[in-house]
Parts: structure tokens; sequence; C-alpha cells
């Protein structure tokens, strides 16, 4: 059995996780910054730099404290080293390779998007590739075909916004707070999601990718028309989301070929109301719904250690001059989407 | 043995000491790839650098080096179960500005800062010791507060030619001078000084 120390500061979460082999989560530990980006209404960079420097290591001595473990009993650090915002990579990339030389271990870089694109077989050891995972998080909103560890294909991504922006963008405009997931999904469960005709960007289009950037510009043309109640705004931009991530995967899951099946994660899939959508969907296709709990969907380490453990199962690990990457896209192959070029 | 990490500028500065005596060094102007240098140059130092000690420049200097000079001293500390001190940029530049037995009895290190503006602190030698809190000033600020005869830093020639006194040089920290610090100079906690608040300032 092998022991994994994982680290992740890739956005505004700085957290440590200590993962094994046989999907025993040992102990993980978690800092978010939400005070510190509340005032502004959504992620500032140079904020989470320094936020992140500050906490790291605490989180790394709590979570060996509480495994009763030490450095010299683990079998490889992992640490995210991309994409994400750089200032925060920076920091537990370092502090991973700091405790690889430290310990005499190997490091494992590992791609965040990989470690949600993995994580779902962290909660779920039936889960076999190839398999079709929507990645949806404030950052990204693709298809990939899973169809092994450091195997992916990617089907389609957004050509403008990511599917979580949407939402903290809707929050920021509707006053709803932040973040603007949770706010969102709660204002909507109060309003009518029938009540604001809204765009559907994409639905029924050959074309296989994503666009939030109307919608969100339509929640704003909503909101100062004065007609409608913040509540109202959001269930309909939330059902309008939900039309449109169906409707794509719905696509993705017709050009896949065989998969074992459908698979949700990142920090929008802990969305009840999108993952009720998406499991209706996957029945209707006569496939399994995989989602990781909500906790393992939105960023963490555990996620990066279980990225960790496959690659070093894999026998892959990184030379300690790795460097960290703001893009590094999982499908290095994909075609760009046209629109696109702000996302990895 | 005492491991120093010296980050804050474009040099990646490694050195290791026993005793107060320098054993080995790792010194190389590497521009913005210390994330990528750093770690296998402490590698490089005999017995891949472990020491019971660390101390790191905390700043000021540059917002991601003193970020990976620190995330990168804490976890050796955390691992190597030794004791992280920080130091200040300017108070090193400021030391080994003094070993010079030439230089004046007091002198002001200025740094680049952000937005136009410098870092500025004033030293004197003896004993070593901050005449004023560190400062980030517009170069006219810097030039009514600076009346040392020394300026010394990345800043140092272009505020001696605004002013049009005090002689300029330039020196960069580099971790093999840090014994050149008082002890209690190289007992600070291991924090960024970074200098300034955040850009950012929230919306009204």
């Amino acid at each position: 059995m092998a022991i994994i120390l994982g680290l992740e500061s890739s956005c505004d979460e700085t957290a440590a996780a200590l993962v094994t082999s046989e999907r025993e989560i040992l102990a993980h530990a978690l800092a978010g910054q939400e005070e510190a980006h509340r005032p502004f209404g959504g992620v500032v960079p140079e904020i989470a730099a320094r936020a992140h420097v500050e906490v790291m290591t605490p989180l790394v001595a709590q979570v060996f404290e509480e495994a009763e473990l030490s450095l010299s009993d683990i079998d490889a650090v992992a640490a995210t080293a991309g994409p994400g915002l750089i200032g925060g990579v920076m920091v537990g990339l370092m502090t991973g390779k700091g405790l690889a030389l430290a310990g005499g271990k190997p490091l494992v870089a590992v791609n965040h998007l990989e470690g949600h694109a993995l994580s779902p077989r962290l909660a779920d050891p039936a889960l076999e590739f190839p398999y079709l995972l929507l990645l949806v998080s404030g950052g990204h909103c693709q298809l990939l075909l899973v169809k092994g560890v450091g195997s992916y294909e990617r089907l389609a991504t957004t050509i403008d916004d990511a599917a979580g922006e949407a939402f903290d963008k809707t929050a920021k405009l509707l006053g709803l707070g932040f973040p603007g997931g949770p706010a969102v999904e709660k204002a909507a469960q109060t309003g009518d999601p029938a009540s604001v005709p809204l765009p559907r960007p994409m639905v029924g289009r050959a074309d296989p990718h994503f666009s939030f950037a109307g919608l969100k510009s339509a929640v704003l043309r909503a909101r100062d028309s004065g007609h409608y109640t913040p509540e109202d705004i959001a269930a309909s931009f939330q059902a309008a989301t939900i039309d449109c991530l169906v409707d794509r995967t719905a696509r993705g899951l017709a050009s896949a070929g065989d998969i074992t099946a459908l698979v949700v994660a990142g920090g929008v899939a802990s969305n009840s109301a999108i993952r009720g959508a998406l499991r209706a969907l996957a029945e209707r296709n006569g496939l399994p719904f995989i989602a990781p709990p909500p906790w393992l969907c939105t960023d963490n380490a555990a996620m990066i250690a279980w990225a960790g453990v496959e690659r070093f199962a894999a026998d892959l690990s990184d030379p300690l001059d790795i460097p960290a990457r703001a893009r590094w896209p999982l499908d290095a192959d994909a075609a760009k989407a046209r629109g696109a070029g702000v996302k990895a | 043995m005492m491991l120093a990490i010296d980050t804050a500028t474009d040099a990646c500065s490694v050195a290791l000491f026993d005793g107060g005596k320098l054993v080995a060094e790792r010194h190389e102007i590497v521009g913005r790839g210390h994330a990528e240098k750093l770690i296998p140059m402490i590698a490089e130092l005999p017995g891949k650098g472990r020491a019971q000690g660390i101390i790191v420049d905390c700043g000021p200097g540059s917002f991601t080096g003193l970020r990976v000079g620190l995330s990168a001293a804490r976890a050796l500390g955390l691992g190597w179960q030794a004791q992280v001190y920080g130091y200040s940029s300017l108070a090193l530049m400021a030391a080994m500005a003094f070993s010079d037995a030439n230089a004046p009895g007091r002198l002001a290190v200025t740094i680049a800062g952000g937005h136009g503006e410098m870092f500025v602190q004033r030293f004197t030698r003896k004993p070593f010791a901050e005449i004023a809190p560190l400062a980030s000033l517009t170069p006219d600020a810097a030039i009514a507060e600076i009346e040392e005869p020394l300026l010394i830093g990345n800043a140092a020639a272009e505020l001696s030619a605004l002013s049009g006194v005090g002689e300029a040089r330039d020196i960069r920290p580099r971790a093999a001078e840090t014994m050149l610090l008082p002890k209690a100079f190289r007992e600070l906690p291991p924090s960024p000084i970074y200098g300034r608040a955040p850009d950012a300032k929230p919306p009204q």
C-alpha cells in the first residue's frame, strides 16, 4: 500500500491531504479564503497568493499529526503544478519540492484538472476507464473522455466563460454574495425557473462546445429591467445553465463511443439541481451516473493526492526543476475551440 | 549546519554554513526562474543542504521570488524538523555594504518597488541598526527622506542621478553573505515582508 501526500493551492483554497492506494483518506485539511475575497465579489490573485504562503505548511503539519504519520512514512509527494493562478500554484509546488527533497521522496507534479478527472475513482472503486467526464468549475467547463491515467481526449470546452464563472458573475450582479455557486443555488430554491426568458447558448448546435457569456449578459439585462426578483432570475439562470450542460453533455455522450459511466466533477458539480439533471440524462442513456461527494468536487487536496496515487502506481514522477504552469491543457492535442483562447 | 536561501531578487542564491563558516554556495542570476532552480541548487549542496537551521530572505523584493523561497524554506524546515527564521533583504544589503572598510557610517538602501515607488530604509554602521522603518516612497519623497552619503540597491543609481547627491552602488543580496548580519537580524519570523499593502482594493 502506498501513502501519498497531496497539496493544492491553484485558486483560493489551500489544502493538504494524505490518501492511500486503498482509497483511504487518512487526513485532509483545507483553509478557504472566502473571507479575504468576499469584499471583491471574486477571487483576487494577489490576495490569494499572499494567503497561500502563510497557511500551507501548517496544513501539512496538521494532516501528518491527524494521521499520526511523518514524512518518512509516505511514498511520494503530489502537488498541483497547474493550471491555475500562478502565484498560488507556486506555493504548493515549492512546498511539495521542499518536502520531496527533505524526505528523499519522489515528487509527482499533478495537473489540477487531472485531480478533478480522477477524483471519481477515489470515491467509487468500481469506476473503470473509459468514462465521459463533465468537468465544471469556476475556471473550466469541459467534456473529457477519460481513457486512462494521463490519457484524456477533450471533446468540448467553453468558448468564453466557465460555468462556475457564470454562477459567480450572476451572484455578483444580483448581489447574492460570494462564493456565487451556493448563493445562486440557494436563491433559486425560492424562485420560479420559468419566470425570466433567458437564452440557452449553443443548445442544439452541431458544434460540441459550451458558451455562457451571453447568458450572463442576459442576466444583467433582466436585472436592469426591474421586472424580476433576484430569486426568479437566479432560478431562471440555473435552469438555463442546466439546459446548456445537459444538451452539450448529451451530444458528448453521442460521440464518446463505448463508455462505462457519465461522471461529473468540479465545483459546479456540487450543485444538487445540476447533479439531478445529469443523473436523469445518464439514466436515459442507460449509463451509471457517478458524482463524487460535494466536498470532493470543489477544490481539495485529497483529489491531488489520489491523482498522485494513480500516477505513482503508473511509475510516473517528476524532476525537482519542473515549472509551475498557469496554463496546462489535459489534452494538449485538442483542436482550439473557435472563439476560445483563454481557457486551458 | 545552517542553510541560507535568498530569492528576493533576480538572483537565486543558497549557501550552507557550519558553525557560521561558509561550507558551500550556489549563486545564479535566474531572472524569473527561481521556482525551477531553487530546489535543485539546494540538492547540489553537501548533504543535499540538510541543516538544523534555515534562514530565508523575507523581502522586500520580487513578489513571486519571496514566496518561492519562503515556501521552500518552510517545507524544508518541516521535513528536516529544522528551525526556520527570516531576514530583511534591505538589512542584508546594508550589512554587505558595511563590510567594506571604506564604507561610511550611514547609508540608505533603495530598491525598486511597485507603481513607480521605491523601498527605502536607512541604516547605521556602528552599531548595525535601522535608522527608520522600511517605507515605500515616490522618488521625490525618497530624496527628501535620505541624507546618507551612500545609496545602495537597484534604485540607488536612479535616485542619486535625480538628487545629484550621494554615491550609488548596486548590491544584490547573496546567501553566502548572510553571516554578516548580526544574529538578531536573522531571527525574524519566516513571513513575507511585502513592504506595501495589496494593490487590490475592495470596490466601494
